[in-house]
């Protein structure tokens, strides 16, 4: 589980926020809506353990990330996997070269076994034969989805998307939630953030918990059970 | 997987082209590099010059017979510094005085050959100091059978001092390419470093100490930077191996072709590939930190 305590932010000169708490349970997917600039990207860094609260704190397992020891934030990183926000930063590489940055950060996997499984994923995501294409040849939509393939190459137990869904564009909504329902199914924790949560969605989640100025939703996943709440 | 990535090598994993373009010329660096070291070890600077040139004349008192000549000849070619000690009897003389000096035949008419009998002791170039050269010249003046010594003492220190700054000459220039190689490595490792900063920044976000990056980076360096050197230096004495036996004459200036194979030679060239190993690594992280503070 992962508990984010008292939370608080303060960027540019005043409070974003302060004295969040979220609760995300484990084997669950949710979702973070929250108005533009309202600090879902700077929630998402500090869930991960990348950037320090001004107040509050995060506990992983019932530990500590900010205040218990490095190596513990470390294995933490490890075990998560990220799509930021689309941006040109990774335009001189191809979508291989994504996987084989993301296979270097697991570690330990055979070319042979990459490629393999990169076609797997690519394919799943929509994008079949997309290894050789380049990152700047392809739209925002194709950008996120290889994002996400390259970082379920490793199989990470937590995943933090953000704006993956609205990147990903309307056709894509439903394989993602099919996607994000069955990476929780099987053990693994899905935190998205969007600006704003479908409305199918939305519908089949029931009720938001409101943070700040955020709404919390989970999604419901078929055969699991509530671990956590927000709030 | 694996919980701990394995770094080796991550700049070739994550960026070939270019890696190969700076190993090739790295390796390029470290031929020329070799050939002057090699160059620089065997001549020993311009000891190797002067050593060819200098000699010290014993001249011999006109009584002296030819075997006590060359029997103490033989014990002069004994002494540590001296590379070669070779007896002249006053025949051997006379004819070389002659080709000095033709037309000069009539000097010997009166009383028989007015040349006497020498020893030409030749010093090793490793030895060319004033302290050996005092050292053969005392031991041949105390012998009864030497009439003269003739060692060039009033420009000997001249000479002496010419080779030294010559020879460090040599050595700084040496001393710069090195210096140049690594103000290169450390500006291609910085390049790089920045080139890759998406990729090192997602390893980091992912968990990947960032110290062990530039650990495994610079031991990667390290190991590349040796391998380089000594196939470097391997190729470029096989080419002063050829450039000495297509060029004789280049023997009297650096040295015998046979020289590149002494232990000494191939320990030096061991010492320069783990300097450059050094380097190498050195570059290696002070790119990488120049390339982060630059970020900052």
């Amino acid at each position: 589980m992962i508990e984010g305590f008292r939370l608080g932010v303060f960027s540019r000169g005043a409070t974003l926020w302060d004295g969040l708490d979220f609760a995300f349970g484990d084997a669950a997917a949710w979702f973070v809506a929250g108005p533009p600039s309202s600090g879902k990207t700077l929630l998402l860094s500090i869930l991960r353990g990348e950037r320090r609260p001004d107040a509050g704190d995060v506990l992983v397992s019932g530990e500590s990330l900010y205040r218990g020891s490095a190596a513990l934030a470390r294995a933490w990183r490890a075990s998560c996997g990220h799509v930021p926000e689309q941006t040109i930063a990774d335009a001189r590489l191809t979508v291989d070269d994504l996987f084989r940055r993301s296979a270097l950060a697991g570690g330990g996997v055979r070319e042979s076994e990459r490629r393999d499984r990169a076609d797997r994923l690519l394919e799943m995501v929509g994008l079949p034969g997309a290894l050789g294409w380049r990152i700047a040849e392809l739209s925002i939509s194709e950008r996120v989805r290889a994002s996400l393939a390259a970082e379920l190459l490793r199989g990470p137990k937590v995943l933090f998307c953000d704006g993956v869904v609205a990147g990903a564009g309307i056709p894509c909504r439903e394989m993602l939630r099919g996607l994000f329902r069955a990476l929780a199914r099987e053990g693994n924790t899905v935190v998205l953030a969007e600006r704003t949560i479908p409305e199918r969605w939305a519908l089949a989640a029931g009720d938001a918990a409101p943070v700040g100025p955020f709404l919390v939703y989970r999604l419901p996943v078929p055969g699991a059970g509530t671990k956590g709440e927000p709030g | 997987m694996s919980e701990r990535p394995s770094l080796w090598w991550i700049d070739w994993r994550l960026s070939r082209g270019a890696l190969v373009r700076e190993t090739i010329g790295r390796f390029l660096f470290f031929c020329l590099l070799g050939f002057a070291l090699l160059s620089l070890l065997l001549s020993g600077g311009a000891n190797r010059f002067l050593a060819d040139r200098y000699a010290i004349t014993a001249v011999l008192r006109a009584d002296v017979p030819s075997s006590e000549a060359e029997g103490l000849a033989r014990k002069v070619a004994a002494l540590p510094p001296v590379r070669s000690a070779s007896y002249r009897d006053p025949e051997a003389a006379w004819k070389e005085f002659l080709l000095a000096y033709p037309g000069l035949d009539p000097l010997r008419g009166a009383g028989g050959n007015p040349i006497p009998g020498y020893i030409e002791i030749r010093i090793r170039p490793d030895r060319l100091t004033r302290a050996d050269v005092d050292l053969v010249v005392s031991a041949l003046r105390s012998v009864s059978l030497v009439e003269q010594v003739l060692s060039g003492e009033e420009w000997l220190p001249r000479l002496l001092r010419a080779g030294r700054i010559v020879s460090w000459v040599c050595r700084g220039i040496f001393a710069a390419f090195l210096a140049c190689f690594f103000l290169v490595g450390r500006l291609q490792e910085r390049a790089r470093a920045v080139d890759l900063g998406g990729d090192f920044a997602f390893l980091a976000e992912r968990g990947v100490p960032a110290g062990r990056l530039a650990f495994f980076r610079a031991a990667a360096a390290a190991v590349s930077g040796f391998l380089l050197a000594a196939a470097g230096t391997a190729a470029g004495g096989g080419a002063l191996f050829l450039t000495l036996r297509a060029f004789p004459f280049l023997e009297g200036v650096i040295g015998p072709a046979s020289d590149l194979l002494l232990p000494r030679t191939v320990a030096a060239a061991v010492l320069f590939s783990l300097g450059s190993a050094l380097l190498s690594a050195a570059a290696s992280l002070s790119g990488w930190r120049a390339a982060r503070s630059g970020r900052k």
